[in-house]
């Protein structure tokens, strides 16, 4: 008997009404069991995008007192912004089409039925596009809204910029499914490290080249300016993307419709070219591609696993034999999964490196005033950072031991070792990563003895605040059935904890903001306290310890008790 | 011929995961591939379904080669990879209907089909749920109805009993025998070696990228030179190989090469 069917013509409809379905039922689904999570996604979403909104409208009020310059710089703005989302959209789009297309399930089930391979790789570079242009949504929206109320510019400036933005993103898109094409054919073994690692690379790399010049404009104060702007000069290309959606933004921005007609043209030409080009070049040479992905010889971590070893015993030597077995296994699965490493080395590597400039860019040294707001804003700034750390990869972790539960439910040990050990995992690796930032803010600085203590033991009440608060909820409320991380952290509980994270981390910066503007304002000195800075002090010290006790108590409880 | 492979070979890096086999499988019959971990037997499933490429040789689905003509060749097959893949934001129906449609089987006969291997496979009281809260063999059920839906002439199935309830593998038995006697093709991989003595027609064994030995049990028996049971002749001719293998490697000699499609000669222990 003959089958029945054909090829599908009509693939790529098919795989779009399929995802259109998938979207509906994941919406519906959200709607009627958890409701609360989709509200609050809605309302922090919006929050964040407000507070963007009145960052940029402010920045633009700013500029606008200085009339002349700011007909030269708020160009520039625009060219330094699309040119940096060129590389991190690259970067994203790169990342989420090599999952798509050459580690997730789907895409072997999709090519071993009749449907053409141009249907499958056009679909996930669409989803790329997509998902990877929520950045540019977030922060170019509020951007291009602030610049046209400021302004009181037509509206026709706001279908402009999005058509612009529409136009300009399938570029980068691009890029990033070519990169992530030839990751998989010519180095499938670490193509994600690779990524990660050129991620880092860059944005080290600009950071840098932005400080050296930074530093070099302000070595000529009467025309540090021009100077500056002479140096961004490369941003203006003429083939750059970024240039061509900045001019048509532009042009509109300045009543001359035909001009910007002529950039968007452009833009959304040369989008449609490359997109063409870049699933057409793909598409053809997928399944190559797609093998070598599949088939490439595993890692062996001989050498890294015995570092592990040694670093985990000298770590944690306090603790019996049983418990370093299992945080091993957890050191061993953050080093060698860069998304987890990464994300903490690249921000708080940056913080590091702008401590490490710090001193060269005053070589005076700091006032009072600066001294107590930086020492502030560093704390600020490394605390943010670890509560995104702990809400994304702290959180799952004892959601992600679910499936491991037969094995670990046998061992040995009180249940409440498995969590504590989590807990002293996630305590040494953010304590080190935070410290190391801290000693380097306490010397850019030149602080005194007293506020370098307050200094450190702010920063580690607040690790353990943290670690705590993901740990301890995250025994309390976890997603056994689930196995991605990404996912455990967006659920209910892991919106529980964001939120306890957030409050945690506003209330700690209020104390010692407090602390640090009585130190400046009241007290004219960082080297000694009176007893209402003693008292913040004990009380942001007690607030993390408490916050992360208590959540760490009603964890271990609740975990003691669970069935599986 | 339903499936032909012609000296196919594929190696990662420095390990030959299929050396040299060749295989000519006629249609209305249930076909055996069977191995141990690591023998190969995936791969040579993964090149069958087109998506990993042979270093080496030819593949040839009901006549159409894999490599040049995908398209004719996988709308002939169905394939069902050991890890059943399903949407999870999908019911099983709409699964199913989505499935119908990448194969074009028409609007009215699509829904009489996805109705009666929903019957048969018992998949009544869970498949207008969401697939994510389904059990194995409940995902096992409904990758098998999807790969039914459009009568394909070569089923092509990486271990079909693995999860499934009693009931439900006499049900799949029932069908892949059905099929065979209507002039298809179910080529099976597996370990469940009372499910290939009970039903297949022919049999193949794969060790280390090698066939060493196929036939009807019958022949396999004859081979084995004993009157016993699928899993002592699997164990014995597997055993075999690795002896040979050992022998080639104390004598830094190799062995004349066999003809894949031909038995490896028999010992007797």
């Amino acid at each position: 008997m003959i089958a029945t069917t054909s090829t599908n013509p009509g693939g790529f409809r098919l795989l779009l009404r399929l995802r259109g379905r998938l979207i509906r039922n994941r919406l519906a689904q959200a709607a009627e069991a958890a409701p609360l999570r989709m509200v609050t996604v809605v309302l922090f979403t919006s929050l964040i995008w407000y507070a963007l909104y009145e960052m940029f409208d402010r920045i633009f009020v700013f500029l606008r007192m200085f009339r002349e310059q700011s007909v030269v710089v708020i160009p520039y703005i625009f060219h330094i912004f699309f040119a940096a989302m060129t590389v991190l959209l690259s970067f994203s789009s790169a990342i989420l089409t090599y999952s798509a297309l050459f580690r997730r399930p789907e895409p072997a089930w999709l090519l071993a039925a009749p449907m053409r391979p141009r249907s499958v790789v056009a679909i996930v570079y669409l989803e790329a596009v997509f998902f990877a242009s929520w950045s540019l949504v977030l922060l170019g929206l509020p951007l291009m809204v602030a610049l046209g109320r400021v302004e009181q510019l037509p509206w026709y400036f706001y279908v402009t910029f999005l058509v612009a933005f529409i136009g300009f993103v399938p570029i980068p898109g691009a890029i990033g499914l070519l990169a992530a094409w030839s990751a998989a054919m010519w180095t499938p073994r670490s193509a994600r490290r690779i990524f990660v690692v050129l991620a880092a690379a860059t944005i080290v790399a600009a950071t840098l080249w932005w400080a050296r010049l930074w530093g070099a404009s302000r070595a000529d104060p009467d025309h540090w300016l021009s100077r500056f702007l002479a140096e961004l000069g490369f941003l203006r290309g003429a083939l750059l993307p970024s240039t061509w959606v900045t001019q048509a933004i532009r042009y509109s921005a300045e009543a001359r419709p035909a001009d910007a007609a002529f950039y968007l043209f452009v833009t959304v030409a040369h989008a449609v070219f490359l997109g063409w080009l870049a699933v057409g070049i793909v598409s053809r040479h997928v399944q190559p591609a797609f093998g070598r992905a599949q088939s490439s010889p595993t890692r062996t971590f001989g050498w890294g696993g015995r570092v592990t070893r040694i670093a985990t015993d000298v770590l944690f030597c306090y603790l019996p034999r049983q418990v370093r077995c299992l945080i091993l296994k957890d050191v061993r699965a953050f080093f060698r999964d860069p998304m987890q490493w990464s994300q903490l080395a690249i921000l708080l590597g940056l913080l590091a490196l702008y401590l490490l400039y710090l001193p060269r860019m005053h070589p005076d040294g700091f006032n009072l005033q600066w001294q107590g707001l930086i020492c502030f804003l560093n704390y600020g700034a490394v605390v943010l950072i670890l509560s995104t750390f702990t809400s994304r990869f702290v959180f799952p972790m004892i959601s992600l031991e679910g499936r491991q539960i037969w094995l670990l439910g046998l061992w040995p040990v009180p249940r409440s070792t498995i969590v504590w050990a989590k807990f002293d995992f996630a305590l040494a690796v953010t304590t080190l990563a935070a410290m190391l930032v801290t000693a380097l803010s306490i010397r850019a600085l030149e602080l005194p003895l007293t506020l370098s203590l307050v200094h450190v033991a702010a920063t580690l009440s607040s690790c353990v605040g943290l670690c705590g608060l993901a740990i301890g909820l995250g025994s309390r409320m976890p997603s056994y059935g689930e196995s991605s991380g990404a996912r455990i952290a967006s659920s209910v509980g892991g919106t529980i904890n964001l939120i306890a994270s957030m409050i945690l981390v506003l209330a700690s910066l209020g104390l010692i903001g407090w602390l640090c503007y009585r130190s400046v304002f009241v007290l004219k000195t960082l080297s000694r306290f009176d007893a209402v800075n003693l008292g913040i002090y004990a009380a942001q010290i007690a607030l993390g310890f408490g916050s992360g006790s208590l959540a760490m108590r009603i964890g271990v409880r609740h975990f003691t008790r669970s069935q599986f | 011929m339903s499936i032909r492979l012609e000296h196919v070979t594929k190696t990662f890096g420095r390990t030959t995961a299929v050396d040299d086999v060749s295989l000519d499988i006629r249609t209305g019959r249930v076909f055996a591939f069977l191995g141990p971990n690591g023998a190969g037997k995936t791969t040579t499933i993964k090149m069958m379904a087109g998506l990993l490429l042979p270093d080496h040789g030819r593949i040839e689905i009901c006549g159409h080669p894999v490599s040049t003509d995908g398209f004719q060749a996988k709308s002939r097959m169905a394939y069902v990879p050991d890890q059943p893949f399903v949407y999870d934001k999908l019911t099983g129906r709409e699964f199913l209907d989505f499935v119908v449609q990448i194969y074009n089987v028409p609007r009215d006969e699509a829904s009489l089909r996805i109705d009666r291997y929903v019957e048969l496979l018992r998949m009544g009281e869970f498949a207008d749920q969401l697939a994510e809260g389904y059990s194995h063999g409940m995902k096992q059920r409904l990758v098998l109805a999807a790969a039914l839906l459009h009568e394909p002439t070569v089923l092509v199935v990486d271990e079909p009993m693995v999860g499934l309830d009693p009931r439900t593998v006499r049900v799949v038995k029932d069908l892949f025998r059905e099929r065979a006697d209507a002039g298809h093709l179910v080529f099976m991989s597996t370990h469940t070696l009372e499910v290939a003595e009970a039903l297949a027609d022919e049999i193949a064994i794969l060790h280390r990228g090698r066939i060493v030995a196929q036939g009807s049990l019958a022949q396999l028996r004859q081979q084995a030179a004993r009157q016993q049971r699928l899993e002592d002749i699997f164990l014995q001719l597997t055993e075999e190989a690795e002896l040979d293998r050992a022998a080639e490697a104390v004598h830094g000699m190799a062995t004349p090469s066999e003809t894949p499609d031909r038995p490896a000669p028999a010992r007797t222990p």
